[in-house]
């Protein structure tokens, strides 16, 4: 096999991949047809993120409660309005984008520190919104999210449910992986790498601040209304700052600038969890040991692990690791 | 209660929040490090101070020197073992060392405490509340105070005197500069890291009495810190404090006059407030942009 077939080969894997994973429902009980789900989701949370975070460079930190206003928007336009899901998944993507892009506004003159604080102060505030504002979100009380039709088909039970999410994530992974390798893409990563430089080559800053903010928030909400179809039921406190620990950790632990690492993350910190169930009591000091392990022995992620023993393959455009490899040397 | 009742208030728990702040500055400024961690190393000072002082009935200032010892030594090694082997690392990567830090000690603390709520006894047997002209001010807030602005008016001349206060603050001004002139940098960010967390369990063990013991208790600490920094400018010892004593009466103010559901999201209104109108805090001086 030459190097030069191996796109097509790689281009020929998706398709079966996506083919066997219809085909995940039977081989699972309910309970790990659930953790899949999960995952599913927190593929699209974290591919949002890294958008952000990896490409981008922006340290932001108001993911998961964009997350909370894609899920409210879903449940409360479902439940109190009676629109149906189909409509909801894309007006809760376009409302947390809309808040998304506002969160843009202070990244535009503030450096990295005190972004990170006002959007962590602003998603704060959001989950004080929604815990507070009873007339609309029923405070702590939560909302119950049915489950929608598709046709004559009840979408009902994880197994169902399944499908859905793999549509969407499918469509999600290969919109970023559009972004990514496009000029828009290497507009994110010239932005995350240099500002001036980026200016200096004719990037318009602020609108592709705006952008890369609005896009991680669409991820951001959509993943946040499947999250609602997924567990039929919101509370504001789901989307507070474990759920920003989780989808921070999916990211870093993946691996930056790596859709793949995105997955990865996704697969292991949704896992992990659930597999130390049994270990209640040491379950967090676990999640926390590994956590700080896989930082500090694997720096570039997982994903950048694996691309430096070559198990996965560089991810084209930013030629991933590189890129970091030079940024962390300036700073 | 009168203004000035809240106020001395809001003094007492600023003390607080100034300790934390301090803490993040000099850790940020050292390492350009946002530690998300320091509010768990408060609670493992509060829980230190609890056991020394509540369960094994030492006298409370041993209590209190035991708490900022084992402070001191825990941040020590979280430098040299975690943080020493990415110190090159982006921000983003360093960042999420310390919030796996953070869910570690959380989880290290509920193997002996569980996730029950522990009441600190008060230092002062039942000692009421002593007037200071027409203010009403608790014991134990005089002496969180007084101890606060303690350590801070030690930590001042420490840093413009001693040798090695001067070689910690040419390693924050200039990492390479500092590593030339022959300062061991690494010994620099364990102490750093060393005094940062002492302040941070110190700031746990005056806590404990006014705030409830559980291996939670540190997020909130850390977010006041967090705004108290930000109004300091975040590169600015005296600014943190300024910083904390101005978080913590706004707070006591917003909940004495206006709500005190309003008054848990008071900080997070500073914190916007102030960076929108100004973006590099109080105190901060925009950085000069060279080409």
């Amino acid at each position: 096999m030459t190097i030069d077939n191996m796109p097509r080969l790689r281009a020929g894997f998706a398709p079966v991949l996506c083919a066997l994973l219809l085909f995940v429902p039977a081989m699972t009980n309910g309970y790990t047809q659930y953790v899949v789900n999960l995952v599913l989701i927190y593929v699209i949370a974290g591919i949002g993120l890294n958008l952000l975070l990896g490409y981008a460079g922006q340290f932001a930190f108001a993911s998961a409660a964009l997350m909370g206003i894609g899920a409210y928007t879903t449940a409360v336009l479902a439940a109190r309005f009676g629109v149906s899901f189909w409509l909801c998944l894309p007006l809760s993507g376009i409302a947390a984008a809309i808040i998304g892009s506002i969160v843009a506004l202070p990244a535009m003159r503030m450096s990295r520190v005190y972004l990170a604080l006002v959007t962590f102060a602003f998603a704060e505030l959001i989950v004080w919104v929604l815990l507070n504002w009873k007339q609309v979100t029923y405070g702590s009380d939560g909302v119950n999210v049915a489950a929608p039709y598709f046709f004559a088909w009840r979408i009902k039970g994880d197994k169902s449910v399944f499908y859905v999410l793999l549509v969407c994530t499918v469509v999600m992974y290969w919109l970023a992986h559009r972004v990514v390798n496009s000029r828009i893409g290497r507009a994110f990563v010239a932005l995350g790498d240099n500002e001036l430089v980026a200016q200096c080559n004719g990037i318009n800053i602020v609108r592709f601040k705006i952008l890369v903010f609005a896009l991680s928030a669409f991820y951001a909400g959509i993943a946040g209304s499947l999250y609602a179809l997924t567990i039929g039921f919101v509370v504001p406190q789901s989307f507070g700052l474990f759920q920003l620990i989780i989808q921070f950790s999916i990211v870093a632990l993946g691996g930056l600038m790596s859709l793949y690492g995105a997955v990865l993350g996704a697969i292991l910190l949704t896992t992990l969890p659930e597999l130390l169930r049994d270990l209640q009591s040491v379950q967090e000091l676990i999640y926390g040991l590994v956590l700080v392990a896989v930082v500090v022995f694997m720096p570039q992620g997982i994903a950048g692990a694996l691309k430096k023993i070559g198990v996965l393959p560089r991810e084209v455009l930013a030629h991933g690791w590189r890129t970091l490899e030079t940024r962390n040397r300036r700073e | 209660m009168t203004v000035l009742t809240l106020v001395v208030a809001g003094i007492a728990n600023g003390s607080l929040y100034a300790l934390v702040a301090l803490g993040l500055v000099l850790i940020y400024k050292t390492q350009g490090i946002v530690n998300f961690a320091h509010g768990e190393i408060l609670m493992v000072g509060a829980f230190v101070g609890y056991t020394a002082f509540a369960l094994i009935g030492l006298p409370y200032p041993i209590a209190f020197l035991l708490a900022i010892l084992i402070g001191g030594v825990l941040g020590a090694l979280i430098e040299r073992f975690a943080l020493r082997r990415v110190a090159t690392q982006s921000h983003t990567t360093l960042a999420m060392v310390t919030v796996g830090l953070s869910v570690l000690l959380k989880g290290a603390a509920r193997l002996p405490f569980g996730s029950d709520v522990y009441t600190f006894p008060p230092v002062f047997g039942s000692a009421g509340p002593i007037s200071i002209g027409p203010a009403l001010v608790a014991p134990q807030n005089v002496l969180t105070t007084l101890v606060a602005i303690a350590l801070t008016l030690l930590l001042l001349p420490f840093f413009r005197l001693t040798t090695l206060g001067k070689q910690m603050r040419a390693t924050q001004q200039n990492m390479m500069g500092a590593r030339i002139v022959g300062i061991n940098v690494g010994r620099i960010f364990s102490l750093t890291w060393s005094v940062a967390a002492a302040m941070g369990a110190a700031a746990g063990i005056l806590a404990g009495p006014i705030s409830l013991l559980y291996p939670d208790m540190g997020t909130t600490f850390l977010l006041k810190g967090f705004a108290a920094a930000v109004l300091g400018g975040f590169e600015s010892v005296p600014g943190a404090v300024v910083g904390g004593f101005f978080v913590g009466i706004i707070e006591m103010l917003f909940g004495g006059y206006i709500s005190t559901a309003f008054q848990e999201v008071s900080a997070y209104f500073i914190i916007i407030l102030v960076l929108f109108l100004r973006p590099h805090g109080l105190f901060g001086r925009a950085p000069v942009k060279r080409v």
